[in-house]
């Protein structure tokens, strides 16, 4: 029977799809004729959002107090607030220590880079001229773990600094910028992998404002952008978003998920 | 909600922003997790869990989306459901009194009134139109949905005859559909 036909018999499945009473084979083909067919699936949708409701009226109950206090003692170790560290003068030992241990992070990262790279130099040259492509990039990989290292010894022009994190805490991008130069770098760390469809977007997130987009992050581990000290510095946090492939929409905010953020850091070197 | 923000922010102050989150929701969301659950226990894990994972993914709410006691209803339910599943196999050997509260719900009214201010659209429309079904068909469709259970399912617990529930389900969607059109034009 031709469904689209029958918009009262689309709308009674759409509903007992979106309670969870059409199981087995007529699920399967309500969903890929909803697949198919946009009018469907905003019926679908349509159903689903309005059985989400029922999450909002159960009748209250209170719970035992013990469970915040587990809640509680499960929180992850926090960070001082962002805004409070750049103003009151006793956190600034804070400051230095969290910028230490970024640049010792960022330094690390160069040196393990720039090594990497002297020694895959050296197998390229021992190996046959075949591999003259490779050991082109490979020197271009030399050249930026040079650049990276040249950057560390011009450390007192890097102004900024944020260390965005995945929510699993396990560091994941270096982003510095050197306002002088408009230079704003991100350095990704680890294996995050994201689809060849999707584009990573950098955002400033100034308080009390919509983010602000800085740019895309393409699928290498470095990325170079340009930004005004004024887009950059008035935020005390940075994040960046999964979003369609080219990014988000031109004056719009993040569409996508959150995958990393951080504190911006101000080095007073 | 700027409670959200201030939690996304993931600093010291963020803990009292979920404390303050907790406190004005977590009567809600534990009534919810319990009638998903139908165990004290569990529904309180589930809570444990959910507020977790809120704290986790507070930076991904969108006010534009959903309400917030939507959004997080959302979030404790499939932390529920997920419990209820996972000790559905222990169920049979443990002698876990499941459901001391669904005698109560089954035979229950429509629950006690409550401040709807801070509700969607879709859940004023929803309670409304449910109010209109009787008792039965209402807990029928209700448990339907908050424990995502097949017709076959739900009669073996409610201990109902199969066909009864089909015509409970059926009879109550129909009237749901029918009431909730009204309400959208």
């Amino acid at each position: 029977m031709n469904l689209l036909g029958h918009p009262d018999l689309v709308d009674q499945l759409a509903a007992a799809h979106a309670l969870g009473t059409l199981r087995g084979g007529a699920r399967r083909r309500f969903e890929s004729l909803s697949r198919e067919n946009p009018g469907i699936r905003s019926r679908a949708l349509l159903w689903q959002e309005t059985f989400a409701a029922f999450t909002e009226f159960q009748p209250a109950m209170l719970p035992n107090p013990q469970v915040w206090q587990r809640i509680e003692n499960l929180l992850p170790p926090l960070r001082k607030p962002a805004a409070e560290s750049t103003t009151a003068s006793t956190t600034a030992g804070d400051i230095l220590q969290n910028l230490r241990r970024a640049l010792g992070l960022w330094r690390g990262l160069a040196l393990g880079g720039g090594l990497a790279a002297v020694v895959a130099v050296v197998v390229g040259i021992r190996l046959d001229q075949q591999l003259g492509q490779r050991s082109t990039d490979l020197a271009q990989a030399q050249q930026e773990g040079a650049q990276l290292t040249a950057q560390i010894a011009a450390q007192a022009r890097i102004e900024y600094v944020a260390v965005l994190q995945d929510d699993k805490q396990a560091g994941s991008v270096l982003v510095t910028f050197d306002p002088a130069k408009r230079a704003l770098t991100l350095k990704r760390v680890g294996d995050y992998q994201m689809d060849a469809s999707k584009s990573l977007e950098l955002w400033a997130l100034p308080p009390g404002q919509a983010p602000r987009s800085l740019g895309l992050m393409g699928q290498g581990a470095v990325a170079r952008l340009t930004a005004a000290e004024g887009e950059v510095a008035p935020s005390p946090m940075l994040a960046i978003t999964l979003e369609p492939k080219g990014g988000a929409p031109a004056g719009g905010g993040p569409t996508g998920p959150i995958v990393f953020k951080g504190a911006l850091l101000k080095t007073e070197i | 909600m700027d409670l959200m923000l201030r939690i996304a922010a993931q600093d010291t102050a963020s803990a009292g922003a979920l404390k303050e989150l907790y406190d004005l929701t977590s009567a809600r969301m534990f009534g919810l997790a319990l009638r998903v659950t139908g165990n004290r226990e569990w529904a309180e894990d589930a809570l444990q869990e959910a507020y977790l994972n809120i704290w986790r993914i507070a930076g991904d709410y969108r006010v534009g989306l959903s309400p917030p006691m939507a959004w997080m209803g959302v979030i404790v339910r499939s932390r529920a459901l997920d419990f209820l599943r996972r000790r559905k196999s222990e169920r049979a050997d443990a002698g876990v009194e499941l459901d001391d509260y669904l005698q109560d719900t089954v035979a229950g009214d429509a629950g006690d009134p409550l401040d709807m201010a801070d509700a969607s659209q879709q859940a004023t429309a929803l309670r409304q139109c449910l109010s209109r079904l009787d008792n039965k068909q209402r807990e029928v469709v209700s448990l339907a949905y908050l424990r995502d259970l097949s017709h076959s399912e739900l009669a073996e617990q409610l201990k109902l005859p199969l066909g009864t529930v089909k015509t409970w389900i059926r009879r109550g969607l129909t009237q749901l559909r029918e009431c909730l059109e009204r309400f959208a034009t």
